[in-house]
């Protein structure tokens, strides 16, 4: 690899290393464990920075964030291929929930709103990791890392619709895991 | 943002209703249908004991520290004793062309307005003021569509949205009870940093609030400005500097201000 100009790094420095702690968030969701994190970061890094010069200069937190779920999902298609198998089927279910349910009687049996806010954070960490990787990834972007609907949309591919839908889908999870598990 | 074209789930539009995402008419519809409809009002509660939960209790990792050396040797780059504190500057900070372009659409809507006021004022001093800033930025928002950029008049949700914009959120206060409705909120950046700024109306007068982190804390007492037929009001309170602006009379700023600052921001 031939590395790149001065003009190069220091877009670098000014384009994605703001983003870094985003990255490293990302990538630790994704992967779950703090040292594959790593690997998908710097290889994000990587890839930014051949392709720093493909920046159109809008939203820079955005693009470093489709860069780091992409390497994440590349990552975890080599490594750890069964995380990824259920991503088609439920999209399915998605499909078919969307088309013929009843939204609001989903979540019979939801906890009352004091009983969420006593949760600690260990069991709040582990539901948020038991869920799908795209109802995870939804969650964490917007409610962990604070993008709005059009930047999800954006990083992970999808339409506003389907973001909304995996979003209340996955707070709707959470919370009836959250209720359920009385440990 | 208009939800999809598909029938309106309402409980999609809740969450987003709660995210900041619905244009104030949606809004507002959403408001009624909570109001209505106990189903929907539980699960609004849910997604905003969830969300403050998520805010309190996850851990929020800093990046190790050998992940970006690891990074710079990977690129090639010279080893800077860069700290990630100082690199978490904001994305808007990096564009300031847009910065000039708004600036140069406020005054090109200043010439061609036909005020004769600004050509007989001297010319502002080359580094402006906070409130010249701030009632810039206030100006900007009232050309825009609309004033702000997350619309409710719930203030549990105005609060949330700011978080992962800005540093810190803003002090949020319910003053309905003194005749100032919560409209919303935006981000306005002032002197390169991105700050918030509420917006609360009374009658049809928008105020305007920024909170200005105060580096400076002991050097302003309460000043008091009145610039281009607009009232600004500034004062500061626990280290941060806020700014009011409106075109309301200063009687009315005063008592906004001083509602304000005696407000209780929690429930």
């Amino acid at each position: 690899m031939t590395l790149g100009s001065e003009d190069d790094q220091a877009r670098f420095r000014s384009v994605v290393l703001p983003h870094l702690a985003d990255a490293y968030a990302l990538a630790r969701w994704l992967t779950g464990d703090r040292a594959d994190a790593e690997d998908v970061v710097q290889e994000a890094c990587l890839r930014a920075f051949r392709g720093i010069g493909g920046f159109a200069g809008v939203n820079s937190r955005a693009w470093v964030l489709t860069i780091v779920r992409h390497a994440a999902y590349t990552w975890l298609g080599k490594n750890r291929s069964s995380a990824l198998v259920m991503v088609d089927d439920l999209e399915a279910v998605e499909r078919q929930q969307a088309s013929g349910g009843t939204p609001s009687q989903a979540a019979p049996e939801t906890p009352e709103a004091a009983l969420i806010a006593k949760t600690d954070a260990a069991r709040l960490e582990a539901a948020i990791a038991e869920l799908p990787v795209p109802f995870r990834e939804t969650l964490v972007l917007r409610d962990v890392q604070g993008l709005d609907y059009r930047e999800i949309a954006e990083v992970t591919k999808v339409p506003i619709g389907t973001v909304m839908s995996r979003l209340a889908r996955a707070r709707q999870r959470l919370v009836a895991s959250i209720g359920t598990d009385k440990s | 943002m208009s939800p999809p074209s598909s029938p309106a789930d309402p409980v999609l539009l809740v969450h987003a209703y709660l995210d900041g995402e619905l244009d104030p008419a949606h809004a507002l519809e959403i408001e009624r249908q909570l109001a209505a409809d106990p189903a929907l009002a539980a699960e609004h509660k849910r997604i905003v004991a969830l969300r403050s939960l998520i805010q309190e209790k996850l851990p929020r990792e800093a990046p190790p520290a050998n992940l970006l050396r690891r990074i710079e040797a990977a690129i090639g780059a010279p080893q800077a004793p860069t700290r990630f504190a100082s690199l978490s500057s904001h994305p808007i900070s990096s564009h300031p062309t847009w910065r000039a372009l708004a600036a140069s659409v406020l005054l090109a809507l200043f010439l061609g307005s036909g005020s004769t006021w600004l050509i007989l004022r001297p010319a502002p001093a080359p580094t402006s003021t906070t409130a010249d800033l701030v009632l810039a930025s206030h100006l900007r928002a009232l050309m825009a569509p609309q004033p702000i950029d997350v619309a409710s008049s719930d203030r549990h949700t105005v609060k949330p949205w700011f978080n992962g914009r800005i540093p810190e959120a803003p002090r949020v206060v319910d003053l309905t009870n003194d005749g100032f409705a919560l409209v919303g909120g935006r981000i306005d950046v002032i002197g390169r940093v991105p700050v918030p700024t509420l917006v609360y109306r009374i009658r049809q007068h928008l105020i305007s609030l920024t909170a200005v982190p105060a580096s400076d804390a002991a050097t302003l007492g309460t000043a008091r400005r009145a610039i281009a037929g607009y009232n600004t009001l500034g004062w500061t309170d626990n280290g941060v500097a806020y700014w009011a602006v409106s075109d309301v009379a200063a009687p009315d700023l005063d008592a906004f201000a001083k509602a304000f600052r005696l407000g209780t921001p929690e429930p």
